[in-house]
């Protein structure tokens, strides 16, 4: 049975995070260039605590994720969800899981791939993003000319793969913020790293 | 202008590598930024120029970057110490400040999943504060994301 879901999965911090009414201009300005959407999440009010990392990390998170062209939306939030899943982080999977589905309605497929894993049968050009995320994740060193090969193979030109390295990498550093900071907490209650 | 990761890797301005690069111009800067305010920041508060230093170089040691190891052990030219103990693996034990924070970069580098409370409390009880705690933890997460940027663009440039 796999730990990794499409439900919703709460995060609670370990340190404690900013509050909003009290933040200083710095703490406010850091947050200004994360995702609109999350600006006032518990998680970005918690690295919040440091301003300095926080506003070049979240101009760079808002970057790897939605720069215009290039990698298709959809495909940079399959990516993070495999990393997510390959480093064990139930949160971030289960976010960018439910991105992936809002983006292209395939609930089955995103299903399958949470309970049965990366092994499961996936179209060549899901194949080999998944291959990718997959190997510079686990195996930077092994992240070759093979793997370039097969994206290319797949359709992706240069451009597409930057941006594929981009979000993989943002997601090594955005689980384990997310994992060493806080606890998921599953639907139901359960706690897990 | 030339980054860190140009640097590291020999990217010319004239290169293919750094056309393509130019496409994604923020994230070339904000890495770099982050880079900066994690490792160099003009203010590092409760967490020290050679601790940061020291949490970077462990990072990319347990990962594997020789082109980023030699960069950071350059940064603890000054703190010999830190940089042996920053080498010593498995890491020093004990409760006194550096150890913890090398115990600290091992987890959350390698088996961030097992996290706990107790980590970040032994971090406060050396008197580390809630923002050198986010900055130690945003700066070993960083540097992961050098080493696979570092690899891609390597790879990228090899199948050239």
């Amino acid at each position: 049975m796999s730990r990794f879901t499409l439900g919703p999965v709460g995060w609670r911090p370990r340190v404690p995070p900013v509050r909003a009414e009290q933040a200083s201009p710095a703490q406010l300005a850091a947050l200004e260039a994360c995702p609109p959407a999350q600006r006032r999440s518990t998680y970005f009010l918690t690295l919040a605590n440091d301003p300095g990392s926080l506003g070049e990390r979240g101009a760079l998170f808002t970057e790897a994720m939605y720069a215009a062209g290039g990698l298709d939306r959809a495909d940079r939030e399959l990516a993070t969800a495999v990393v997510s899943m390959v480093n064990g982080c139930v949160y971030c999977t289960s976010v960018h899981a439910q991105r992936f589905v809002e983006l292209t309605g395939e609930t089955v497929l995103m299903l399958r791939l949470l309970s049965e894993g990366l092994d499961t049968p996936l179209d060549p050009r899901r194949r080999a993003i998944v291959d990718a995320a997959a190997c510079l994740t686990a195996t930077p060193a092994a992240f070759g000319v093979a793997v370039i090969e097969a994206l290319r193979g797949v359709g992706l030109d240069d451009l597409e793969i930057l941006d594929l390295i981009h979000a993989i990498a943002m997601f090594a550093n955005a689980n384990r913020l997310m994992q060493a900071l806080g606890q998921s907490i599953l639907p139901g209650g359960a706690r897990v790293g | 202008m030339t980054d860190l990761i140009d640097a590291l890797l020999g990217i010319t301005p004239d290169a293919p590598l750094a056309a393509l690069r130019a496409n994604r111009a923020p994230a070339r800067a904000h890495a770099e930024g982050a880079w900066r305010e994690l490792v160099l920041p003009a203010g590092p508060g409760g967490l020290s120029l050679a601790e940061r230093a020291a949490l970077a170089l462990r990072v990319v040691l347990l990962e594997g970057s020789a082109a980023l190891a030699t960069h950071y052990r350059g940064l603890l030219i000054d703190w010999p110490a830190v940089r042996v103990a920053a080498e010593t693996f498995p890491a020093p034990e004990g409760e006194e400040r550096l150890a913890l924070l090398l115990r600290y970069a091992d987890l959350v580098a390698r088996q961030a999943g097992l996290c706990e409370q107790a980590h970040i409390d032994a971090l406060s009880a050396v008197g580390l504060s809630a923002q050198d705690i986010v900055a130690a933890t945003q700066l070993i997460a960083f540097v992961p994301y050098q080493i696979r940027l570092l690899a891609g663009l390597t790879a990228l440039r090899e199948a050239a």
